[in-house]
């Protein structure tokens, strides 16, 4: 091999490493502010059913016509449990430089998911003011069904409430969940969330386990079988089993160019 | 002189043009007749109320906003969005797959949630096809005429009544035992109400059943069924004695919901009507050809005994109504609704 062979070999082989590292930096930093962006939304929707759960007994007053829970005061009430959970304010993010921790994509994504919930709640207003009907069946899960599948029809993430066992044929897990699920179920509840590249590494799922505090248990608690309020059989489940699960699903670009 | 210069001319001129004019017209017209039927034959127009529902692939549908259980529940919100369910919805659904058939295209039903005493209204201004909601097609009122009704979709709608006060029921039973001399008149039945507090739902078929016949009790009129429950539980003393309403509806709250309210019995336990009554469809007179296409869903559904596995679905089996709601129940239109449902108080009656 001649100097002038060897020297253009080695520089190859720079630009090829330097390259390859480029890339695969480029897929960490992606994989990184997906994940953070999954769990901020997975933490959003959780404030999101949080705020529902808190104004259950006012929404199934039957005494009292309209309510006055509009969109406004529910996103008023979202921004401020979300802020609790993650100390960041909505209010001021457009305006925060974006980081590690408040990625680009979630700017975007989390302002699409109040309006999302605030389409929902709007909807509902018809549902929620009626005097005179007590339960209206606006609870936790069935706001969630519903803001997940506007927020997933308009962006290209999705957002799904699941469980082993739903009451919503449309909730049923895919094979990646269900095994999710499984494993969480065997556990001590935990803060923890779950995530994973699957699909050859072209796609981040994070799912993020929900557990039955005291109020669930009206319609998921003993005696098992039994009908609650709104049809379903009563799961018999207990304060801190594992309920289900809040999943995201976000499609990665960088090496599939 | 030209014509011009002529002032006599003039003046004669013109209804001259204006006879060219018209005869111009009417030949005009003659051709638009021609272009009318080849423009027919190309691409037919709605020629009636059928044809219109196929071309817009919509049916408007009218149904009680206050809830008559089991044939129209509250409005409820599900995973699905809001929904609205009942054996009225159910029909509704049979009637606009059968739609969708004869149109050889998909027709989506518009619901519109709005006051009983509405429904004839929206359905006499054209903002509505049909409506449906426990609706009998036999009661003699006014603001019912001008109407037309299908074939019965459901027997035994009579009136009723209901009470929560045992002395009331007792002193109701002891007026119907047959009577030992005599026989008893045609207001028999209203008669055994007299004197006591009737409450019945504004625009319904017991309001009107009160007016033409409850000569002497004291009259209560209520906006719903709901606010004559509130009302009568909210006061005891002086308050209502008895609730008139459509016998099914009745014994589903009070069997299901209400349960310290009874229905009426005569003396042998008996149910006690005030009325019989069927329920029906309800349509614009000249709607002709959309009766004769909801008469054939409900006689084939009758033929077929759908419509008593309807009934039997409704009526006798054990359900929450979310559930079913969320399974089969129909969206409807929010801008259609009124916006803050509530379902009103009860007045003395000041008519009488």
């Amino acid at each position: 091999m001649n100097t002038g062979t060897l020297i253009a070999t080695l520089l190859a082989s720079g630009l090829l490493a330097w390259g390859v590292t480029d890339v695969r930096e480029a897929r960490a930093v992606e994989r990184a502010e997906a994940e953070e962006t999954a769990r901020l939304l997975a933490k959003l929707m959780r404030a999101g059913r949080l705020v529902i759960d808190q104004n259950q007994t006012m929404i199934d007053d039957p005494h009292k016509g309209d309510k006055g829970f509009t969109p406004d005061v529910f996103e008023q009430q979202l921004i401020v449990e979300f802020r609790k959970e993650t100390a960041i304010d909505l209010r001021t993010l457009a305006a925060t430089p974006s980081s590690i921790l408040i990625p680009p994509l979630a700017k975007e994504l989390l302002p699409a998911f109040v309006l999302a919930s605030k389409e929902v709640v709007r909807e509902a207003q018809v549902v929620i003011n009626q005097r005179g009907i007590g339960y209206k069946n606006f609870i936790p899960a069935t706001y969630g069904s519903q803001a997940a599948r506007r927020f997933t029809g308009q962006s290209h993430v999705r957002l799904k409430q699941t469980t082993l066992k739903p009451r919503n044929p449309k909730n049923e897990p895919d094979d990646y969940e269900a095994s999710v699920l499984k494993w969480l179920s065997g556990r001590p509840n935990a803060q923890a969330y779950v995530s994973e590249l699957t699909d050859k590494g072209r796609t981040l799922r994070v799912v993020m386990p929900i557990y039955y505090v005291k109020d669930c248990l009206k319609c998921h608690g003993e005696p098992k079988g039994e009908q609650d309020i709104s049809g379903y059989p009563k799961e018999g489940a207990r304060e801190g089993d594992l309920a289900g699960a809040i999943t995201v699903t976000v499609p990665l670009n960088v090496g599939n160019r | 002189m030209n014509r011009r210069d002529s002032g006599v001319g003039g003046v004669n001129a013109a209804p001259r043009w204006a006879l060219l004019c018209v005869a111009l017209a009417w030949l005009s017209l003659q051709g638009c007749g021609l272009v009318y039927d080849a423009l027919q034959y190309v691409a037919p127009a709605a020629t009636d109320e059928l044809d219109a529902i196929c071309r817009l692939q919509r049916v408007h549908v009218g149904m009680a906003v206050e809830p008559f259980r089991p044939f129209v529940f509250p409005a409820i919100w599900t995973d699905e969005g809001s929904r609205i369910t009942g054996l009225d919805v159910e029909l509704v659904r049979h009637i606009v797959d059968a739609l969708s058939q004869q149109c050889g295209r998909p027709v989506t039903p518009v619901l519109h949630l709005v006051r009983f005493r509405d429904l004839f209204l929206q359905l006499s201004e054209g903002k509505l096809d049909l409506f449906v909601s426990a609706v009998p097609s036999n009661v003699p009122a006014p603001a019912w005429a001008g109407f037309a009704y299908s074939i019965p979709y459901f027997q035994h709608g009579g009136l009723a009544g209901i009470t929560r006060r045992p002395d009331v029921s007792d002193r109701i039973r002891q007026r119907l035992q047959p009577p030992s001399e005599g026989v008893p008149g045609a207001q028999a039945g209203a008669q055994v109400l007299d004197g006591l507090a009737v409450a019945v739902q504004d625009g319904t078929a017991s309001q009107h059943y009160a007016a033409a016949n409850l000569k002497s009790s004291r009259i209560v009129r209520c906006d719903s069924l709901p606010a004559a429950f509130e009302s009568a539980e909210a006061v005891v003393d002086q308050g209502i004695d008895v609730i008139l309403g459509a016998r099914p509806v009745l014994e589903y709250m009070v069997t299901r919901v209400k349960k310290e309210w009874q229905l009426i019995t005569q003396a042998d336990g008996k149910p006690f009507f005030l009325t019989s009554a069927q329920y029906a469809v309800v349509m614009s007179e000249g709607s002709y050809r959309l009766r004769w296409f909801v008469n054939g869903v409900i006689f084939r559904l009758d033929e077929s005994g759908q419509l008593e596995r309807m009934r039997a679905r409704w009526m006798d089996e054990s359900y929450a109504f979310p559930r079913r709601a969320a399974a089969e129940g129909l969206p409807f239109d929010v801008e259609k609704m009124v916006m803050h449902y509530s379902q009103g108080a009860c007045r003395a009656d000041r008519m009488r």
